[in-house]
């Protein structure tokens, strides 16, 4: 960058900062939020006693000890889809007191949970699959994980840590992970969890596995000349759970930093060991192990223009995909969420829209929801 | 023991509250979300005063940027909103004149993401290093300069009189 395109945009940004106008009472609103934050944390480390009571208000609420992703992610569509012939089948719209029971998806599926992600936090939700409703948290991001009785949260003020928040009893376990990027990812059996680390000094990926039910915890250090991922990188599951895979830059490609930077294809690893185990030259980034197709022909990516359907064995475009996050529910079926409608969708493979589920308006479009088969 | 808390903390908000704002005006683009930005950050100091009273302002600077990173991390999983009324372009302008680039880049600047508005913040407003700009962020140095490289290339499409100040160099990553 020339030094008169610095000047210009250091003013620029001079410019838009000095058109802050002074905020009064600056310091005793301040006040009255902190002390409310800290009355919130001593009531809440108090802890068991008001977690009983909350158990029994119902729905459950977990409020955060001290100061809220997962398998599936959804994100608006594209427009791809179209109604069919007959129009989408309408399932009625969920009560107003939802959280007390599963929320049942069209496709046999079902909401597992919804996080808020930054702050100051929005209620997230998780299924307590045993009681058959949802806890909520206050955490900054809370990760349901598709089955089990054990939700991922993270707290922006306990950096380097992750913590797993038993449904049944609301107590929180913190590991010790580092410092990871992006968002936890549930295995499709909700017994493990895949972080994707980087190192501050040197940029390198670890693939971290965090096992639920021992708290053990590993990271596996990715060979990044070889296994090379730029732009936005994560771990992500295999439908079986066997694997782990990270999308790969392809090296020969022109990298614009205003363009998703090029794929060559995904390399999976083994998450008990972190060993590479296999290549596959799918030219986009998977979302999570509903991503790929039940009979693992296919898988939803995103690709440099927008989600696309791509064959798992030659890489090859079939054609575009309602989201990047579009969940396979069957061989034929793809279950996504439509943001403006607030509703979740189930399509087949021609766009065609079978049945649409309205969500509850709790579930804003700044949540990223949580999904898996009932 | 609260009253000495109260009176410190409301000293560092009178000293640095001013500072702390045009932060928070950058990051956010709107007084009303500048002060709710603001007003949360500094509720969490106050929270933990005792523990971060020596390092309040760089504790509230990174709570300020966590969270306006926060923001972006969430707005990242949802659909391009587009934007009803485009900036004015400012190819045809006078280069000589730099007080409407600014004006226009000024404009620019709101309609970038919250991630690539922190790290010209921090670079460019706090004069920080590539460096510095990722320990802040609490990313690597590559992504800061890719953000950058990415923001400078939407400032450049909004407004395309900042191209012709200079030949186009990328910033490496």
């Amino acid at each position: 960058m020339s030094a008169k395109t610095e000047e210009a945009l250091r003013a620029a940004v001079r410019d838009l900062a000095d058109e802050a106008r002074s905020a009064p009472e600056l310091a005793g609103r301040a006040l009255r939020r902190g002390r409310s934050l800290r009355r919130r944390r001593r009531v809440i480390a108090a802890g068991a006693a008001l977690a009983a009571a909350a158990v029994l208000a119902g729905p459950f609420v977990w409020l955060r000890p001290d100061p809220p992703a997962g398998p599936a992610r959804w994100a608006a569509p594209p427009g791809t889809a179209t109604p069919s012939p007959t129009g989408p089948a309408a399932a009625p719209p969920p009560a107003p007191d939802w959280t007390r029971s599963p929320l049942a998806l069209p496709g046999g599926w079902v909401l597992t949970g919804a996080s808020s992600t930054g702050t100051p936090a929005e209620l997230g939700y998780a299924l307590d699959r045993s009681r058959g409703r949802y806890v909520t948290s206050r955490y900054e991001e809370t990760w349901a994980a598709p089955r089990g009785g054990v939700a991922a949260v993270v707290d922006y003020e306990r950096r380097g840590e992750l913590g797993l928040l038993d449904l049944g009893t609301g107590k929180v376990r913190w590991v010790t992970v580092g410092s990871f990027i992006m968002t936890p990812h549930w295995s499709p059996d909700g017994r493990r969890l895949a972080l994707t680390l980087m190192s501050k000094d040197s940029g390198a990926f670890s693939l971290g596995v965090l096992t639920v039910g021992t708290a053990e915890y590993r990271a596996f250090p990715v060979d990044g000349e070889r296994y090379l991922c730029t732009d936005q990188c994560f771990f992500t599951w295999s439908r079986d759970g066997k694997e782990v895979a990270l999308q790969q830059t392809d090296p020969g490609a022109a990298l614009s930093e205003s363009q998703p930077h090029p794929r060559r294809g995904v390399q999976f690893f083994a998450p008990d060991d972190g060993r590479p185990t296999r290549f596959l030259p799918v030219k986009g980034d998977p979302d999570g192990p509903w991503s790929w197709s039940p009979d693992g022909r296919s898988v939803v990516v995103k690709g440099p223009d927008g989600p696309r359907l791509t064959e798992v064995a030659t890489g090859r475009t079939i054609g575009p995909a309602p989201a990047t996050d579009a969940a396979w529910v069957a061989d034929d079926r793809l279950l996504y969420r439509d943001r403006r409608a607030n509703e979740m969708v189930l399509v087949d493979l021609d766009g065609r829209e079978l049945t649409r589920q309205a969500l509850p308006p709790a579930l804003g479009a700044d949540t990223t929801l949580a999904v898996a088969p009932r | 023991m609260a009253e000495v808390v109260d009176g410190e903390f409301t000293a560092f908000v009178h000293e640095r509250g001013e500072t702390l704002l045009r932060i928070a005006y950058a990051l956010a683009g709107s007084q009303h979300g500048a002060e709710d930005l603001l007003q949360n950050a500094l509720a969490k100091a106050y929270a933990r005063w005792p523990r971060i009273r020596g390092d309040a302002e760089p504790y509230v600077k990174r709570i300020l940027y966590h969270d306006q990173v926060s923001r972006w991390r969430r707005r990242s999983h949802r659909a391009e909103v587009s934007v009803a009324v485009l900036p004015e372009r400012a190819a045809e302008r006078d280069l000589g004149q730099d007080s409407d680039l600014r004006l226009l880049l000024r404009d620019a600047l709101r309609q970038l993401p919250p991630r690539q508005r922190a790290v010209l913040i921090l670079r460019y407003l706090e004069d920080l290093s590539v460096e510095e700009t990722a320990a802040a962020l609490g990313c690597r140095p590559g992504t800061v300069a890719s953000q950058t490289s990415r923001a400078l290339a939407k400032l450049r499409e909004l407004v395309p009189a900042l191209d012709e100040l200079t030949t186009f160099q990328e910033v490496p990553r």
